[in-house]
């Protein structure tokens, strides 16, 4: 289908060194450890596996530094070109390599000792890496000064986007990561995301099933390779033959914009759609004001909720059962937003992970399959 | 007007990408212990996986880093309902170029495959296989990009130009020997009696054809050729690969070719694809042409040559059949003056329209209607291509219909049946002849038929038989 021309993909890498410190420790803490230097190398063998897929494939990498992101690589502006060359290695594959390493080391370096980390800024790598796929794919501006390719680089089928997270979820970030996903929807790219250390997480589960995309939670961490060829390499062409695990359960909970915690229930603006963990007499962001009757409507009916069906709203996270899975109360101001959580996420365009096996769990094939990826 | 189109229209969009490359067939041909011996260059296994079709690439890529086999119904488990049959294809392929081994029950690469291709991605290993690079040389440094596309493109257009215009009474330069035997074994050219050479039908459908299609095309009669002059396949096949992961404006040094590699640089100098200072040098660059090899994007130093036209597309095609070509390239020009009737010539453009002996002109020199149309898409100027769709339906439907016309005659061999004896008799020989499916043409008041040149034995033997059964 779109075999002349390359597919696009941008790699996020979440580099916070507390996160990887606890991801080497060994067995009791973790039944597979996996050091940063592991991950590097299979990390760059999956990158190679990309651009040897096809000549015109192009790459990006960002790496997500505590407080800071920076991108590491790319395919149309690359750093230092004047390496040497060696007869056992294709060029472009060293020349991804040896600068990645580089930049990283560089970053990592110039972090010195802080007393406390600043958390990892992933969503701005989120954003920046958006913001390059949107700068590629323009077509007016790039045309004249990107006479290397010789082609239209309008025309770049399916950008993807991966993100490799080890950090927990953020809840400050909520909005910007909304905002990311809205942004990918319009430019059509599938954002993949693989958490590979730490608890799941929700934002980015968000992304991946509202994007098309795929979400895999590593189990067997020293199969990390192997996990991301079979899932992440495909273009979304190759994933209508070739399924790829996608998700049978999405938390769709939300955060609220007023505490930033994530909420099972939450008060929707009617205006703005803005979420509010409580009943509020005035919208923070669009100034509207609420009734006060609905406010004590909304107030009244929260505690009871947990026992009755009626069309009230409730706030009660500790008992996750029996829930409405239905927007109400939309008529007279502010209206609820129900979490949804565990629900069964409709399919898009991606194959069911129900149609690999016979319902297996999720990524429960690579697991089978006995992989070994070596590392170098 | 009728409601029912024909066929459909030629859109900007053609999607070409199910066919396999052309080098793939070649491949198959080719013993186990060829490809074994071929699959022990790591550079050679990344281009070979660069000229699978994606669905492959990314069955390859599944099993690459796995140790052991695997149940081939896990495999299968991966592949949605509808892609099973494309899945059965692709495994096939890849049965027949031996990287994945027909079974049914266990799937595993070709241990040689998978650990050459494993050294092509992780690099390491010392197989020199990616290209010796040449100490650089203060005195001469070498050539520049700029130097190699301007290089490669003079040698290419020389052998196209001297394709397009042989016969027609002008002489550009003639390439060297080596090329000309090669075009005459190709069939793309012929000599009549010791005649200059002459373009033949499968020469201008050459010419038509994608700059990237037709170095393949040479390449591939390259390889024929090299198989009858003892020529060691793997080596030159592992030359051609290696050139084709080589960096562009880079010297390599030529110390560590094999005999026949050394062979052919000769050859590949002539078709443009390496650059070496002098003959003797010990040195090679490898143009555009060679590194673009695998990738299946058209990255040749653009055809336009000079002018300063957009490279992209110059012909702008009108309704009314007048064509504007902005070009001063002499070859392009040449190749539209296959089948356009030219009418000016201005120093950037080229003027003609398409007429129906222009046409019929290029038809009866055996170029089709699809060729000309898909030539005028490829090479349609950027302002057309706002166009839906992108040449104006008139010509198409024109240049379609004036190749029908020449099909309005088709000729058969056969025999005709006549002078039966008796009207039974005839139709008895008629009837036996149907049931066999050979008539082409009755005639019941004529008492005559004409039956195929396959069914000719069948019908004279029961004749045969029959008077014979007659007189008895």
């Amino acid at each position: 289908m779109d075999d002349a021309r390359g597919s696009h993909l941008s790699v996020l890498i979440d580099l916070s060194p507390t996160q990887w410190h606890n991801s080497a420790q060994g067995p009791p803490r973790n039944t597979y450890p996996l050091p940063l230097n592991s991950f590097l190398s299979q990390l760059l063998a999956f990158l190679n596996s990309h651009i040897a897929s096809k000549h015109e494939n192009t790459l990006a990498v960002f790496g997500a530094f505590p407080g800071k992101s920076v991108m590491l690589y790319s395919t149309i502006d690359p750093t230092n070109h004047d390496q040497a060359i060696d007869a056992n290695s294709y060029p472009p594959f060293r020349l991804v390599d040896s600068t990645i390493v580089t930049r990283i080391t560089e970053e990592l370096e110039a972090l010195g000792e802080p007393e406390e980390e600043a958390p990892s800024s992933l969503v701005s790598a989120l954003i920046k890496a958006l913001c390059y796929v949107n700068r590629v794919t323009l077509p007016s501006v790039s045309t004249t000064n990107n006479p290397a390719d010789g082609h239209d680089p309008a025309i770049l089928p399916d950008p993807r986007i991966l993100v490799l997270s080890v950090s927990p979820d953020l809840s400050t970030s909520y909005i910007p990561i909304m905002n990311a996903i809205f942004s990918a929807q319009k430019l059509k790219v599938t954002i993949d995301v693989c958490q590979i250390y730490g608890p799941d997480t929700i934002f980015l589960q968000q992304a991946a099933h509202l994007t098309g995309g795929s979400y895999i939670f590593l189990e067997r961490r020293d199969a990390l390779l192997q996990y991301l060829i079979m899932s992440f390499l495909s273009p979304p062409s190759i994933r209508k033959i070739l399924s790829v695990p996608t998700q049978d359960k999405v938390d769709f909970r939300a955060a609220c914009f007023c505490h930033k915690n994530i909420v099972d229930i939450g008060f929707v603006c009617s205006v703005c759609l803005s979420i509010f963990c409580q009943p509020v007499p005035v919208c923070s962001t669009c100034r509207t004001k609420f009734p006060m009757k609905t406010l004590q409507r909304l107030n009244a009916s929260r505690p009871l909720l947990s026992s009755s069906t009626s069309n009230a709203s409730r706030t009660s996270p500790s008992t996750p059962q029996a829930r409405t899975p239905t927007a109400l109360g939309a008529d007279t101001g502010a209206s609820t937003t129900n979490g949804a959580r565990s629900s069964t996420a409709p399919l898009g365009g991606l194959p069911h992970s129900g149609s690999i096996g016979n319902g297996t769990p999720r990524a429960a094939n690579i697991n089978g399959s006995r992989p070994g990826p070596e590392a170098r | 007007m009728s409601s029912i189109q024909p066929y459909t229209y030629a859109e900007a969009t053609t999607p070409a990408s199910n066919i396999p490359h052309a080098l793939l067939p070649f491949l198959e041909t080719q013993s186990q212990n060829t490809l074994t011996r071929l699959y022990q260059l790591p550079s050679s296994c990344l281009s070979i996986f660069r000229l699978l079709a994606p669905l492959e690439r990314q069955l390859v890529m599944n099993l690459l880093w796995l140790e052991s086999a695997i149940p081939a119904s896990t495999m299968a488990a991966w592949v949605v309902r509808e892609g099973k049959q494309q899945y059965d294809a692709a495994l096939g392929n890849l049965a027949r170029i031996h990287i994945l081994p027909n079974s049914t029950v266990k799937l595993a690469l070709n241990s040689t495959f998978k650990s050459s291709f494993r050294q092509a991605i992780t690099g390491g290993g010392s197989s020199g296989s990616f290209g010796v690079p040449a100490v650089l040389d203060e005195k001469r440094p070498p050539l520049n990009v700029e130097g190699l596309d301007g290089y490669a493109l003079e040698r290419w257009e020389t052998i196209l130009h001297y394709m397009v215009s042989s016969g027609t009474g002008q002489h550009p330069t003639r390439p060297s020997p080596g090329v000309l035997f090669l075009l005459e074994r190709s069939g793309l050219m012929a000599s009549t009696y010791g005649s200059p050479l002459q373009i033949t039908s499968a020469g201008f459908q050459f010419l038509l054809h994608s700059p990237h299609a037709q170095l393949w095309d040479l390449l591939l009669q390259y390889l024929h050729m090299a198989e009858e002059r003892q020529m060691d396949l793997v080596e030159v096949l592992s030359f051609l690969f290696m050139l084709s992961t080589m960096e562009l404006g880079r010297e390599y040094s030529t110390e560590y070719l094999g005999p026949s590699q050394k062979a052919m640089l000769e050859d590949l100098r002539d078709y443009g694809l390496i650059w070496q200072r002098k003959p003797s040098s010990r040195r090679f660059s490898p143009t555009r042409l060679a590194t673009t090899l695998t990738s299946s994007s058209p990255p040749l130093p653009t055809m336009t040559g000079t002018s300063s036209g957009p490279p992209e597309g110059f012909i702008v095609l009108e309704t009314n059949y007048r064509i504007y070509a902005y070009t001063d390239n002499p070859l392009q020009t040449a190749v539209l003056n296959l089948f356009v009737s030219l009418k000016y010539r201005f120093p950037n453009l080229v003027v003609g329209s398409i007429t129906r002996d222009s046409v019929k002109k290029a038809l009866a020199n055996g170029i089709s209607a699809d060729q000309i149309i898909s030539y005028l898409i490829t090479h349609a100027h950027p302002q057309m291509r706002k166009n839906v769709p992108l040449l104006p339906v008139t010509v198409q439907d024109q240049i379609r219909l004036w190749e029908l016309e020449r099909n309005r005659l088709k000729s058969q061999e056969g025999y005709l049946y006549t002078a039966f004896a008796s009207q039974a008799d005839y139709e008895f020989v008629l009837n036996y002849a149907k049931e066999l499916n050979v008539v082409l043409w009755e005639s019941t008041a004529k008492r005559c038929f004409f039956g195929t040149l396959a069914g000719h034995a069948n019908i004279r033997g029961f004749i045969e038989r029959r008077t014979a059964g007659g007189t008895m």
